[in-house]
């Protein structure tokens, strides 16, 4: 019964993590505004937490500069399985307008698994709300695989 | 064979009611109201009310990461000490008159607040193990929280001691039995004019000790990644995030019997007016006083927890501790004097 109310829960309390990589803060706006009453992801159980370690989806806002790629990918490793790996926005997907430039180190998926891919310069909120939902249900499935 | 039964008895005061499941299960539960009636005041949908349950069922089943820096057997045991001084306090609070001898004539106001203390150290102990500088950050303050409710909380219960002591041998009566039975005969103590600015202070100091908004300082998810917590994933931090729910439950019955102590007066009457007798009765009006204490206690956690929390940001620690010790004492001591000359 316990198990079963494991995984039941999974897919119902996805508490995010947003992680800054050279974003241009337009993606982070937008993620902030889900939270908010007109959209209000908390219905969902989405949660914004402090800490890495808390998280179970991971929010990447940004084309992943030089500077900033080493503290992402060890932010990343530092959440607890199963997690879920989001990527918003076009930066992380290719780079967007800053693709080729020498500070820039993305796309994302060079370096780590990414799950969700939510494109757009910024992308609605409805977008990042189907985006985030498409994660918490990966992550159920993790969950399952994990137990294997 | 006698020895058993008490024996089998008393693992089930401990353990189901008014233990360990029905702390897990009303507490989680105000938890979720909380949550909701947050969100209904901040004109949002909200999280189902069983979200708490979810939250603590997946972080049941995640992995749990201890850091190479923190005490391993500290960081582990720290969540649950607090669960099991929680789940202690929960069984020396009466349930109206349907209370437990053993436990609550043993224990009086003064084991309640000592044990009070102790989830606070649990999460202070649990957070310096790590070796965080966020937990840190976030332990110096729960420290300061913890002293600034501490001078409001025990000016309230002398006070309430007082106005019951009178009545009874003199001085001050500290025994939370004799607290509740005086208000069955007199009425409940909010009804005493003196009082009213000691519950006024107690419904303030509610959200200072369980660590609500706004006095949340020490556990500040944008500011210091809610400090002590920071280090904590899988089920230990569920376990404090249960803990959190039990202290909204503990403190909120605490503060109905307190101040409506004599609201259960009426219901073993009402359950003999219906026809029942012998131990049917007393089980339904068992029942009935649990009924009317959850639904008290969600009042009170709508009024002091849920619409404060609505309306107010979040203070800084020096603010907390001003304020408690200006505004909230001065309440508590203005009523204290009131009740000395017998108003």
């Amino acid at each position: 019964m316990f198990k079963k109310l494991i995984a039941e829960s999974t897919g119902k309390s996805p508490w995010l993590f947003h992680i800054n990589a050279g974003s241009c803060n337009g993606c982070d706006i937008e993620l902030v505004s889900v939270l908010t009453p007109r959209y209000d992801a908390e219905r969902l159980g989405f949660k914004l937490t402090g800490s890495p370690r808390h998280a179970d989806i991971v929010v990447v806002t940004g084309p992943v500069t030089q500077q900033s790629l080493n503290r992402v990918l060890r932010s990343i490793e530092q959440v607890p399985d199963p997690k879920c790996i989001v990527t918003m926005g076009s930066c992380p997907q290719s780079g967007n307008v800053f693709r080729g430039s020498y500070s820039v180190a993305g796309p994302l998926s060079k370096y780590v698994h990414v799950d969700v891919d939510v494109a757009g310069c910024t992308p609605k909120p409805e977008a990042v709300i189907d985006g985030l939902y498409l994660a918490t249900q990966i992550l159920a499935e993790k969950r399952k695989e994990m137990k294997k | 064979m006698d020895m058993i039964l008490n024996a089998l008895k008393y693992l089930a005061y401990v353990l189901i009611f008014p233990g360990f499941l029905f702390c897990f299960l009303s507490g989680l539960l105000l938890c979720g109201i909380d949550r909701k009636l947050v969100a209904r005041m901040q004109k949002r949908v909200g999280p189902p009310i069983l979200q708490p349950f979810y939250d603590f069922f997946k972080l049941c089943g995640k992995e749990t990461i201890v850091p190479a820096a923190a005490n391993k057997f500290m960081f582990l045991m720290a969540p649950l000490l607090g669960l099991a001084a929680l789940v202690v306090l929960q069984l020396f609070i009466p349930v109206f008159q349907f209370n437990i001898p053993a436990f609550t004539e043993v224990a009086d106001v003064i084991v309640i607040l000592y044990l009070l203390l102790i989830p606070a150290v649990s999460i202070i102990l649990g957070g310096a193990s790590t070796g965080s500088p966020y937990a840190g950050v976030g332990l110096s303050r729960e420290m300061v929280t913890v002293l600034a409710c501490e001078l409001p909380l025990v000016l309230v219960l002398l006070s309430v001691g007082k106005v019951v002591g009178a009545s009874y041998q003199g001085g001050i009566c500290f025994s939370m039995t004799k607290i509740v039975e005086y208000q069955m005969s007199h009425g409940s103590l909010i009804t005493h004019a003196g009082l009213i600015p000691a519950a006024i202070a107690f419904l303030l100091v509610i959200p200072g000790e369980t660590g609500n908004h706004p006095f949340d300082a020490a556990e500040a998810e944008t500011e210091i990644c809610e400090g002590m917590l920071a280090e904590y994933s899988g089920a230990p931090l569920g376990v404090f995030k249960l803990n959190h729910g039990i202290k909204m439950l503990t403190m909120t019955s605490l503060f109905v019997m307190l101040f409506f102590g004599g609201l259960g007066s009426g219901i073993e009457s009402l359950v003999a007016l219906v026809g029942l007798t012998g131990t049917a009765a007393h089980m339904v009006s068992v029942l009935l006083a649990v009924l009317l204490l959850f639904l008290l206690c969600v009042i009170v956690t709508a009024v002091g927890i849920s619409l404060v929390h609505a309306v107010t940001a979040r203070l800084k620690i020096e603010q907390i501790f001003k304020y408690y010790w200006t505004v909230v004492s001065g309440l508590a001591l203005l009523s204290l004097v009131l009740v000395w000359y017998g108003l």
